[in-house]
């Protein structure tokens, strides 16, 4: 016990030595030299989240807008072709004020507008869309139709503003007011046309199809 | 400081430079790491003061748990403890300050505190970090243990085990020491 006693007391005793031996150290000058220097430095340069902020806002805003730019440009790539099938969704109510006429059939062209009647009614989906539109698309494929020729003056801001085209029907004489040939046996006979309907209400192009 | 006043930063470098650089000291054994610890500390607290919440602890707690994490950072990266015996320049030790004393006990005083120092390296970080602190920096356990992380309690426990490692390391220099003593005093006495 006694030996015990002695040696934590030595213990005690030579720590203290040590604890007043080095109770004189101090960190050398020249480091508060250095951190004088690097708190100068440091109040000089900006920190380096401030640096990089506008490097990170930068490419933030820019990647905002090529977002932004994107989708409009998308958006207005996929209007375009809705605005055609609004048109020709639209085609069989004015078919059927047309057909009051007497109107000769046309055997030749096939016309799926019931199908696209129904998919017209149904909420649309980014997928269906697109497959209606290929359906649209394979439909005036298998039409011959002309270009669309303008009727008076057109704006290209017009066609920007967007439209509707709508199915017609015409009598053939028409075409000869374009300058394109007509079969004078089928002179009295009707002739499909797309016209371009503008948001002004007016109609500002017409494309033959056969 | 954290305003930007540089002259802050001086004053409280001043009155806390000498604990930190003495604690990285005597946890390390080397004068490099406890300068480049030191320096560390204060950078710290440079860039990230803001951290400190004065409501959990004092500042010098808090400065002397950043140099704990860095020494042991770095005792890690370096994988070296040197003892400061083995840096040829540092003689700290073995200064004989007190010019009043007989010169042999000066000299024997410094061969103690150069033994206990080498305990004190050769302890576990664990016990030897206790040891710095309770002992050597007078810190209290409170204080300790708000450094260390841990409670207060194994703060004690672990100050007990150190001390007994501390003993169980010295005692047979002890031992050697008075069996030397005594077979010169035998000397003596045939002479």
């Amino acid at each position: 016990m006694n030996s015990r006693k002695f040696d934590d007391e030595t213990l005690t005793s030579s720590l203290h030595l040590l604890a007043e031996d080095m109770a004189s150290l101090n960190a050398p000058a020249e480091i508060e030299q250095k951190l004088r220097e690097a708190f100068r430095a440091r109040k000089v340069v900006v920190p380096m989240w401030r640096r990089r902020a506008p490097y990170w806002l930068a490419a933030g805003i820019a990647a905002v807008l090529l977002i932004a730019i994107s989708v409009v440009a998308l958006r207005s790539r996929t209007d375009k072709p809705n605005q055609i099938t609004a048109g020709q969704i639209e085609q069989p109510r004015i078919k059927e004020g047309i057909k009051e006429q007497p109107i000769a059939p046309e055997p030749k062209v096939d016309v799926p507008q019931p199908k696209q009647q129904q998919i017209a009614q149904r909420p649309r989906r980014p997928a269906e869309r697109r497959a209606q539109n290929n359906e649209v698309a394979n439909h005036v494929n298998r039409e011959i139709a002309t270009d669309f020729m303008p009727l008076g003056y057109l704006n290209p801001a017009t066609l920007q503003d967007g439209g509707q085209i709508i199915r017609v029907e015409l009598p053939r004489s028409t075409l000869m007011n374009f300058g394109l040939p007509v079969n004078m046996d089928r002179y009295h006979e009707k002739v499909k046309a797309d016209v371009f309907i503008g948001v002004d209400g007016l109609a500002h192009a017409i494309r033959f199809v056969k | 400081m954290l305003a930007g006043d540089e002259e802050a930063l001086a004053l409280l470098y001043r009155r806390r430079q000498g604990s930190i650089y003495r604690f990285a000291l005597q946890m390390s054994g080397s004068k490099p790491i406890a300068e480049d610890v030191t320096q560390e500390v204060f950078l710290f607290l440079m860039r990230e003061g803001r951290v400190f919440d004065p409501a959990r602890g004092s500042l010098s707690a808090f400065l002397l748990g950043v140099a704990r994490n860095h020494v042991l950072r770095r005792m890690r990266v370096d994988q070296v403890l040197t003892p400061i015996a083995d840096d040829g320049d540092d003689d700290a030790g073995l200064v004989l300050a007190d010019t009043d004393v007989c010169p042999l006990e000066d000299l024997t005083r410094a061969e103690t505190i150069e033994t206990v120092r080498k305990a004190v390296l050769s302890l576990p970080a664990k016990y030897r970090e206790v040891v710095v602190l309770c002992e050597l920096q007078d810190v209290s356990y409170a204080e300790a243990a708000e450094i260390l992380g841990c409670a207060i309690g194994t703060v004690r426990s672990r100050l007990h085990r150190a001390r007994a490692l501390l003993i169980a390391k010295l005692r047979p220099a002890e031992q050697v020491e008075e069996e030397t003593s005594a077979s010169l005093k035998s000397e003596r006495c045939f002479a």
